[in-house]
Order: structure tokens, then C-alpha cells, then sequence
């Protein structure tokens, strides 16, 4: 009676962990509502790149320079301050003005340039997720650099935010990768290219 | 009537969308709003009423550029291909209209003088307006389609 009686229970708790696990298991699939609010918040964090442009413009970068310094100065990593001194900094001769450095202005449009890539993929859903890996790249060297300058979690929030992006394909409404993503996913049986591409979409 | 019905719908959550990111400025919030009073020559003094009042006239644009969009389409089934190039499009019109034609005008300025300061900081976020009515126009014609089925 016992024996029976433990192998009726064996035989429902393996029936409910095989039920537990397929229900698990089972892939989530977004709301309409629920992509089309990730798609705002992705052109929101756009807009919070885009405006970041302003306050170091071309052609002289000169609002970037005192964040250099400063990420020279108290970052986090050991080597990275020096790897500033010897490639952004090369050649500076004052602290609050890029005179006399030799490679400021081409790196600094580097990443004016990666912030404007990163503003419009966000913005207008395009290549959203290759905007997003940029967005993590470049939030992760400022957390690198001036995390401890400012509330620890700030940097930190913009790393989460971009890799939130990363995470979930938001162009896929309101923006161009809805129209994008099936054809490179099509194309992508093809095309070595395409299939690399639909990556990023 | 349907597509008019759509882009009205699609026309008036882009001009949000707009107004949100007017909203949300560096410095003073809102610190933008105004300046659509300022393409029609509209100035209140009060600076909190000026930013309401340029919050609603940017909705009421976006609704009236979103019946010009319902217009275009002619009831006709569009795809996602034309949603986004119709409103990339419309969002040209609202930049050459009213961040460069009427803001210069309105600045006693020539008509196409620009800055590559103030073509960063209004030509992509038009574009977007575009881009958002297109692809909320799209949206909800796909939404009556699946509920008509």
C-alpha cells in the first residue's frame, strides 16, 4: 500500500515538474503595447544622446575637453588615465584648454561622431541595436572615467539603459527597423551579410 | 474618411511625441515650447501659460499634419515602406515650413538662413515627428485590419 502509494506521488510530482517546466519554458511574446512603449522610451534615450551633442560641437570639440581631463584625473581602471595622457592628452599644455594637443580634435570627433550614430539609430529606430551597443560602449567608458565624480549610479543607469536596448529589438515600432527586419531576416538565408546585419535590427 | 480619421489619430500622438521631447530640455523644462507661439507671431507674457499654450499648438499641428497625411493616402492600404517615407517626407515639410521658413521670418531674418547649430538641433527631430506619424499611422491601420478579421 505504502510502496504504491509513493510511487503514485513520484509519478504526479514528476507530471507536475514536466507541466512546471514547459510552462517555464514557454517563450514570451511582448504586447503590442508593451514594444510600442519600449519603442519611446528608445527614441527618449535618443533624444537624451542627441542632446548631448550640443554643448561639444564641431570643429574645435572644445566642451569635451574638461571631461578628458577629468576622466585622466579619477577614473577607475588602472593604465586608463595614462592611455588619456598619451593619446587625447598628447602634447596638451593647459588644463582648461585643448592648445597644443595633437590628436584631440580627430579622437574627439570619433566620439562626437559614435554619439550622433547612437542618436540616430535610437532615434529613428535604425540598426536599433547596433545604436545600442554603441550607446553601452560609450556609457561604459564614461562610467570608467567619472563614475566617481558624480552619484555613483548615474553612468551606471545610462550602461543599463543601452544595454536594456540591447536587450530588446524597440526599432521593431516606430521606426525604420520594422520595415527592415523581415527583409534582412529574409535575405539573411542567403546572404552572408544580411544574416549579420539582421543581427543589429 | 478613414485614412483622414487615422493620420488625425496618428497626427495628434506624433505632436505629443514632439511636445514630450520639447519638454524635456537642457536647462529651464520646457524651456522650447515657445517657439511655436513664435511661428505665428503669438507672444504671452506669462512664461509658464507660454509653455501650455506651445505644448497644445504643437499637438494641434501634429493633428493637422496628420489629416494632410490621412489626405495623401487616399484610402488606400499603404505598407510600412510608404508609411515611413510619407511621414519621413511630411516631417521635411514641418522643418522647411516651420523651423526654417517661419522661424526666420518671424526672427527678421532670411528666409533660408541656417546655422549648422540650429539645422542639428531641429532637423532630426522634425524628421522623427515624420517618422513617428508614419509608423503610428501604420500601426493602427494593421490594428483595425487584425480587429476587422
Amino acid at each position: 500500500m505504502s510502496l504504491s502509494s509513493s510511487a503514485s506521488d513520484r509519478k504526479r510530482v514528476a507530471v507536475t515538474g514536466a507541466k512546471e517546466r514547459s510552462t517555464t519554458n514557454t517563450p514570451i511574446t511582448l504586447s503590442e503595447r508593451s514594444i510600442t512603449g519600449f519603442a519611446l522610451i528608445r527614441i527618449f534615450v535618443g533624444y537624451l544622446w542627441f542632446q548631448q551633442l550640443f554643448w561639444k560641437l564641431p570643429p574645435d570639440f572644445r566642451g569635451l575637453y574638461p571631461y578628458i581631463i577629468r576622466e585622466s584625473q579619477h577614473t577607475i581602471i588602472p593604465g586608463y588615465g595614462y592611455i588619456l595622457q598619451h593619446t587625447f592628452l598628447a602634447g596638451c599644455t593647459s588644463l582648461s584648454t585643448p592648445a597644443g594637443c595633437t590628436a584631440f580634435v580627430p579622437l574627439a570627433a570619433c566620439i562626437w561622431t559614435a554619439e550622433l550614430l547612437v542618436t540616430i539609430s535610437l532615434m529613428f529606430g535604425l540598426f536599433t541595436r547596433f545604436g545600442a551597443i554603441l550607446a553601452t560602449i560609450l556609457a561604459l567608458q564614461l562610467y570608467v572615467g567619472l563614475a566617481y565624480t558624480e552619484w555613483i549610479w548615474t553612468y551606471g543607469m545610462l550602461v543599463l539603459l543601452a544595454l536594456a536596448l540591447v536587450a530588446v529589438p524597440a526599432g521593431r515600432r516606430l521606426g525604420a527597423d520594422q520595415w527592415l527586419a523581415p527583409r534582412l531576416q529574409a535575405a539573411g538565408q542567403q546572404h552572408r551579410i544580411a544574416r549579420i546585419a539582421s543581427w543589429f535590427v | 474618411m478613414e485614412t483622414l480619421r487615422r493620420g488625425l489619430v496618428a497626427g495628434l500622438l506624433a505632436g505629443l511625441v514632439l511636445a514630450m521631447l520639447d519638454f524635456v530640455t537642457d536647462g529651464t523644462p520646457g524651456r522650447l515650447l515657445p517657439e511655436a507661439l513664435h511661428w505665428f507671431g503669438i507672444t504671452i507674457a506669462d512664461p509658464t501659460i507660454s509653455r501650455f499654450a506651445g505644448f497644445f499648438l504643437l499637438i494641434v499641428l501634429g493633428g493637422v499634419f496628420g489629416l494632410i497625411f490621412g489626405a495623401l493616402q487616399r484610402e488606400r492600404i499603404i505598407t510600412i515602406r510608404r508609411a515611413l517615407l510619407s511621414g519621413l517626407a511630411l516631417g521635411f515639410v514641418w522643418w522647411l515650413v516651420f523651423s526654417l521658413l517661419l522661424e526666420n521670418i518671424m526672427s527678421h531674418q532670411a528666409p533660408f538662413s541656417l546655422d549648422f547649430g540650429r539645422f542639428l538641433s531641429t532637423f532630426p527631430i522634425d524628421l522623427l515627428f515624420g517618422v513617428v506619424l508614419g509608423a503610428i499611422s501604420f500601426q493602427l491601420q494593421q490594428q483595425r485590419r487584425a480587429s476587422a478579421v
